[in-house]
């Protein structure tokens, strides 16, 4: 009953968010743009012939998750500074309990990952000729490396929407968190690259699964404390 | 009739104590087989500033708890005062590790995994106190930088452990080494353990300092509030 009534509050939050979201697009047009940009800018300038062929499966790996992270910090806050921007954050304190809150906007935060990377991915792919031999891995590191990426930064986002110069902020907080975890999403990027079989994304999937399980836990337990604070 | 302050005798055993550290660094311990000249004697300064950076973390963490539980802005300073020495001894490890690196490899910095999770811890302490700085209000400022302290502490494993050995590294081994074994000549091994008891002693004398210092700075601002 309690389980299925902060389901049930945390779809209403990402309801909600997804139907602001739709009538601003304002975290849309951020995200995408500046993804697009950057892919444009690193296509344009690298190419698919100026990296030796022994340092394509690591070096594009590489870009590919700079693209994908700095296009996600450019939006990923928005969930929490637009409430306290318009002044609704009291309102919504009082509509739903936190961890509806965190869930809904981790919800949002998610889908605009993996709506990033759907758009991303085939582009940098086709535009860099980055060839993947295990799609199966791959499509299993972007969705699990989405869920690590989007509950970090959505745990973030909430600290630096009650303080001051939160756009800032965001990326100096973000950044020492995600590196880890951006380091191992390369790894298996570089691993499904370059091999059809499962198995060889299996060591990184086991990292970005734990990195986001254990950031999700302490989620849980401190998204309370700063939601009321 | 003012009560007699004790005679703080432990600062001056710990300098003692250090001076005999560095003296047993350059004279005692021998010079390491397989590097460079004299160049390892550093391994007894930038091994126990490198604890000292991660115990610092620790000591962080369990005040930032302790205040999320008790909410006494007490723990919030003590949780800075960790934090700022921690940035101190990651800037001073950093700084001699790069001059090993340079002295062994030829460059001060080779993107080696240690040297990578030694500048993200560095980041994290920085990326603290920006946050700390963004925020005027004391309550607030407490719980949210204890929040971040708490969530940057869940990925520091996989910095510190997990990132390292993954990788392949030019860093020499560490104290226990990959085989589960201490691999090190005898006084070396012992002027180790004293300069890491003695960095460590360091590190609690200057937190202890730091934390009186915002005790004092605390109960002043009450006194003008009330």
């Amino acid at each position: 009953m309690r389980a299925s009534s902060l389901l049930s509050e945390s779809l209403a939050v990402l309801g909600k968010e997804l139907t602001s979201e739709l009538r601003s697009r304002v975290a849309l047009n951020a995200v995408g743009l500046f993804a697009l940009t950057t892919l444009i800018a690193v296509a344009y300038q690298i190419g698919p012939y100026k990296i030796e062929e022994a340092d394509r499966p690591h070096l594009l790996s590489a870009l590919l998750w700079i693209i994908l992270f700095f296009g996600a910090t450019s939006g990923l806050a928005r969930v929490f500074v637009k409430e306290e921007d318009a002044r609704t954050a009291k309102t919504l304190r009082l509509a739903a309990r936190p961890l509806a809150v965190f869930f809904g906007k981790l919800g949002f935060n998610l889908i605009l990952l993996l709506g990033l990377e759907s758009l991303v991915v085939p582009l940098y792919c086709a535009l860099m000729s980055y060839t993947v031999e295990g799609v199966a891995g791959l499509v299993l590191v972007m969705a699990c490396g989405a869920v690590a990426m989007a509950a970090s930064s959505t745990m973030v986002a909430a600290i630096i929407a009650r303080a001051s110069g939160s756009g800032t902020l965001f990326a100096i907080l973000t950044v020492p968190l995600a590196l880890p975890l951006l380091v191992v999403l390369i790894q298996g990027t570089k691993a499904a690259a370059t091999s059809a079989a499962l198995a060889a994304v299996i060591p990184a999937l086991r990292a970005i699964v734990s990195l986001a399980g254990v950031t999700l836990v302490a989620a849980v337990y401190l998204f309370p404390v700063v939601w009321h604070d | 009739m003012t009560e007699r302050k004790r005679f703080p005798w432990w600062p001056w055993a710990l300098f003692a104590w250090m001076a005999v550290v560095i003296w047993a660094a350059f004279f005692y311990a021998p010079a390491a087989k397989g590097f460079k000249g004299e160049s390892a004697r550093i391994v007894f300064f930038h091994v126990p500033q490198a604890w000292v950076a991660v115990l610092a973390f620790c000591v962080n963490l369990v005040a930032s708890l302790r205040y999320l539980r008790r909410r006494d802005l007490v723990d919030d300073a003590r949780a800075a005062a960790a934090a700022r020495l921690g940035l101190v001894f990651s800037i001073l490890a950093t700084v001699t590790g790069s001059l090993f690196a340079k002295v062994m490899w030829g460059s001060f910095w080779n993107w080696d995994p240690r040297e990578v999770s030694i500048a993200i811890l560095l980041l994290v302490y920085a990326a603290y106190f920006a946050l700390r700085e963004a925020i005027p209000d004391d309550e607030r400022r407490a719980s949210l930088s204890s929040s971040y302290a708490v969530l940057a502490f869940v990925t520091m494993p996989f910095l510190v452990f997990v990132v390292p050995r993954i990788y392949w590294s030019l860093h020499p081994d560490t104290l226990i080494n990959s085989r589960g074994s201490i691999d090190m000549e005898s006084r070396m091994f012992q002027v180790l353990m004293g300069a890491l008891a003695g960095f460590t002693g360091l590190f609690f004398w200057l937190y202890t300092l730091d934390v009186r210092l915002a005790k004092v700075g605390l109960r002043r601002r009450q006194r003008e509030e009330s």
